[in-house]
């Protein structure tokens, strides 16, 4: 034997494992949320920046005066180092927070129902969660526990939804179209209803496109962190699965032969992943087609099992709503548009590209 | 095979339906560990269904499915895993995996959670994909091999499963004949080398009649037949359960019964496009006396059957030029038992038959005989034997059948235009089943 285990690597596109991509993501990610807070609607010099940056990260031990030079807006540096620190930061942190867990859940939901279309957005999943998040801000249920109502009402929310699309696709109707057909029938209901109560609701009709195209803005450390802890306990649970996932893909059935509980496991990566989506959208709004793109990203650059693809969709999910928000503010300086217009610009072309390559190619049948 | 005690499998009194239909009545099986057993029957007669029933895949109406002394349904998913696995008819993988990575899926459930494969895994991972022939294409993609490579790589995995019972459902539907031959034949050594039980469901009875050492039948649900393969396999139980008419022949070389399938007597359960003709009309000829009837019913769209004959007979040379069915005894020796037994089921499927004017003596008086078990239940017509010829060689006794017959209500024609119309006039003899 000895030597025999020595094979041959695939070399059909997705056949090959790069674990190392993960890597090579994550020191890219590390680099942007490093740099992405030069950018902002107020104008700071980037050196001044990044020192602010080193000297809060540091504790205080570098630069101990890292407004020196610069222009000093009239609260002094610690206004400066506001701007930066609290504003820019955490915006940012959001906007890999919410990526990476669009993307995980994109990725889960592809896994699940063996479906290259899947997504929360186009599942109806962040829309259920923008929902019912809304529902808090419009009939301003507990003002003063928001940064906790508002998630939890969004998991309501999203795992209602969740569970009305396993109900779809347990049916015997289930095939990939329904599904889609269902998430989209469902999206579009459950964001007419949002519309519909941010027009009529006290708070007047400016909120509809903040929830409706999502939004990172005017947010703080706290909702930062509640987004972060859920999307990363909720993720790092649901990249426990990539094998599971993995075993899935040959269908139920035989998953199920081979030691998966198919069933328990398709229930819990579902509810896992409407939880995260939960979390993501909780404070931003709808932000569509990362959870779609992100996990296509990475089986081209990774390879496509399941192990890596999983944490793969979260780098690369936060890599793509950072840059979404980068892009934002070069192209309209002063302004953060709400960041779904940019996604969507983005994804909406991809989404077209995989339908139409899924038409193209011939179908592998339905599940 | 160390580990869980009992019967590989077991089944009491299973009972299953889907909604109005009853998919497996009351079946009773048991299979002893090492059997390599072909589970058969005609489409819909309840073989996945047992299969699904043994993965613990459905819940009974009734009964109970025990692997290795176990019911099935306590058993957790993964130990279900490590005693049985699946080679299901077809898998439609979504992504693309090395058969490597194919093969070593079935390592899962002797893996702990988050634990990954390790060396000895990959080796028997190797190992197995060596034992099917796929060593070499161990990097190449599962969505990109052929379908006779793929199930050798779903048989690969099945056997790095370490499962000391394999299920196979139509596991060779989608090969050509030489990769039947191949998948059959390195699963007939795994059951041999590594005393693994195995349960095949199989359409080609000679297959199963090949490889295995049992063959069970089920026909609509039930369990109908159940043995060796020598014992199992008869033109009677093709007749019975699948409604085909078939020669069973024995190959020379090994002694195993073969069928060769000839028409059908019923029309098949379901599916389109299956233009069956008329009849069959069944002819009792000799002497070339039969073949006038033979060729005018075969011009009208009838199937026929014929015989009994003797081997060389003109009537018989007739009948094999219109692709029948026939019951042959050697020249000259009166007909025997055995192609009596052949003849009377030709006749039993007949929906019509015709007595062409052949000369009767001892040796083939037996088929009037058998003609008239069937009086009253298939028309019978008898073609009218030309006066003053003498034909009866039996001492009289062929005329006093004959006699018999026209009182029981077989009725006479003049020819083969006559015998047409009369056939026409039966609607049950005509009818495009």
């Amino acid at each position: 034997m000895g030597a025999t285990a020595e094979v041959p690597t695939g070399t059909a596109r997705g056949l090959g494992r790069r674990p190392w991509v993960l890597g090579l993501l994550l020191a890219l990610l590390g680099v942007g949320v490093f740099f992405s807070p030069i950018l902002g609607t107020v104008s700071v010099s980037p050196d001044t920046v990044l020192r602010i940056l080193l000297h809060q990260v540091s504790g205080g031990a570098l630069f101990s005066d890292p407004c020196a030079g610069a222009s000093v807006p009239a609260s002094g540096c610690s206004g400066l180092i506001e701007i930066v620190w609290d504003a820019r930061l955490s915006e940012v942190m959001l906007a890999v927070v919410v990526g990476a867990g669009l993307g995980i859940s994109g990725g889960t939901l592809q896994g699940v129902f063996r479906n290259p279309l899947a997504d929360p957005f186009l599942l109806g999943i962040s829309s259920g969660g923008t929902l019912g998040a809304a529902v808090v801000v419009v009939f301003r249920i507990g003002v003063s526990e928001q940064n906790l109502l508002l998630p939890l009402f969004a998991f309501v929310g999203a795992i209602a939804t969740g569970a009305v699309i396993l109900v779809a696709a347990r049916s015997r109707f289930g095939s990939v179209e329904t599904l889609l057909l269902t998430g989209v029938a469902l999206s579009s209901f459950l964001s007419a209803v949002l519309s519909l109560l941010l027009l009529y609701s006290p708070t007047g009709s400016l909120q509809v496109d903040f929830w409706l195209l999502g939004n990172l803005g005017s947010l703080d450390w706290t909702q930062d962190g509640i987004a972060f802890g859920v999307v990363l306990v909720a993720g790092t649970l649901l990249a426990t699965y990539g094998r599971e996932l993995n075993l899935l893909q040959l269908g139920p059935d035989v998953a199920q032969s081979l030691g998966v509980d198919s069933r328990k496991v398709r229930v819990r990566l579902l509810l896992l992943a409407s939880v995260t989506t939960a979390a993501a959208v909780a404070f931003t709004g709808i932000i569509g087609f990362v959870g779609l793109v992100s996990p296509h990203v990475v089986r081209r650059i990774a390879g496509n099992d399941y192990r890596l693809v999983l944490p793969g969709a979260a780098l690369v999910g936060g890599g793509f709503l950072l840059t979404a928000r980068d892009l934002s503010l070069v192209a309209f300086p002063g302004t953060l548009l709400p960041i779904g217009i940019f996604t969507s610009f983005a994804g909406a072309p991809f989404f077209a590209y995989l339908l139409f390559r899924r038409r193209g190619a011939s179908t592998m049948g339905t599940p | 095979m160390t580990g869980p005690t009992g019967s590989a499998l077991r089944l009491r009194g299973v009972t299953v339906r889907f909604g109005e239909r009853t998919a497996l009545q009351d079946v009773n099986l048991e299979v002893p560990r090492g059997q390599f057993v072909a589970l058969t029957g005609p489409n819909g007669s309840g073989k996945t269904t047992l299969l699904r029933a043994a993965l613990g895949f459905l819940t009974p109406d009734a009964g109970s499915v025990e692997l290795f002394g176990s019911e099935v349904l306590r058993l957790s998913v993964a130990e279900r895993a490590r005693r049985v696995a699946w080679v299901p008819q077809e898998e439609n993988p979504r992504e693309d995996a090395p058969l490597l990575d194919y093969v070593l899926y079935g390592r899962y459930a002797h893996l702990g959670w988050l634990q990954g494969e390790t060396a000895r895994d990959r080796e028997a991972a190797v190992r197995a994909l060596r034992a099917v022939g796929l060593e070499e294409r161990a990097g190449d993609g599962i969505l990109s091999v052929s379908g006779g490579e793929k199930q050798r790589a779903i048989l690969a995995r099945a056997l790095v499963q370490e499962a000391p019972l394999v299920l196979l459902d139509e596991p060779t539907s989608h090969l050509d004949i030489a990769h039947q031959l191949d998948l059959l034949s390195r699963v007939r050594e795994l059951s041999g080398e590594r005393g693994v039980t195995i349960v095949a469901a199989l359409h080609d009875l000679n297959l199963a009649a090949r490889f295995s050492d049992r063959i069970v039948v089920l026909s609509r649900g039930r369990r109908v037949a159940d043995g060796v393969p020598a014992d199992v396999l008869s033109e009677e139980l093709l007749a019975r359960v699948w409604g085909v008419v078939a020669d069973l022949r024995r190959d020379p070389r090994t002694g195993a019964p073969y069928l060769l399938p000839h028409h059908l007597v019923r029309p098949a359960p379901s599916g389109p496009g299956t233009f069956l003709g008329k009849g069959p009309v069944h002819v009792v000829g000799g002497g070339g006396s039969g073949a006038p009837y033979l060729r005018a019913l075969s011009e009208a769209g009838y199937r026929v059957t014929a015989g009994a004959l003797h081997l060389l007979d003109s009537d018989l040379e007739t009948a094999e030029s219109l692709g029948a069915l026939t019951a042959v005894e050697v020249p000259f020796a009166p007909i025997g038992d055995e192609v009596r037994e052949r003849l009377r089921t030709l006749l039993e499927a007949a929906t019509a038959i015709v007595v062409a004017p052949f000369p009767v003596g001892p040796s083939n008086l037996p088929n009037l005989e058998e003609v008239r078990r069937l009086l009253g239940r298939v028309p019978i017509l008898l073609v009218d034997r030309p006066t003053g010829e003498e034909w009866d060689f039996a001492g009289g006794r062929a005329r006093a059948l004959l006699a018999e017959l026209r009182r029981g209500g077989a009725r006479p024609v003049a020819g083969a235009a006559e015998m047409l119309e009369a056939l026409a006039a039966e609607p049950a003899a005509s009818a495009s089943q």
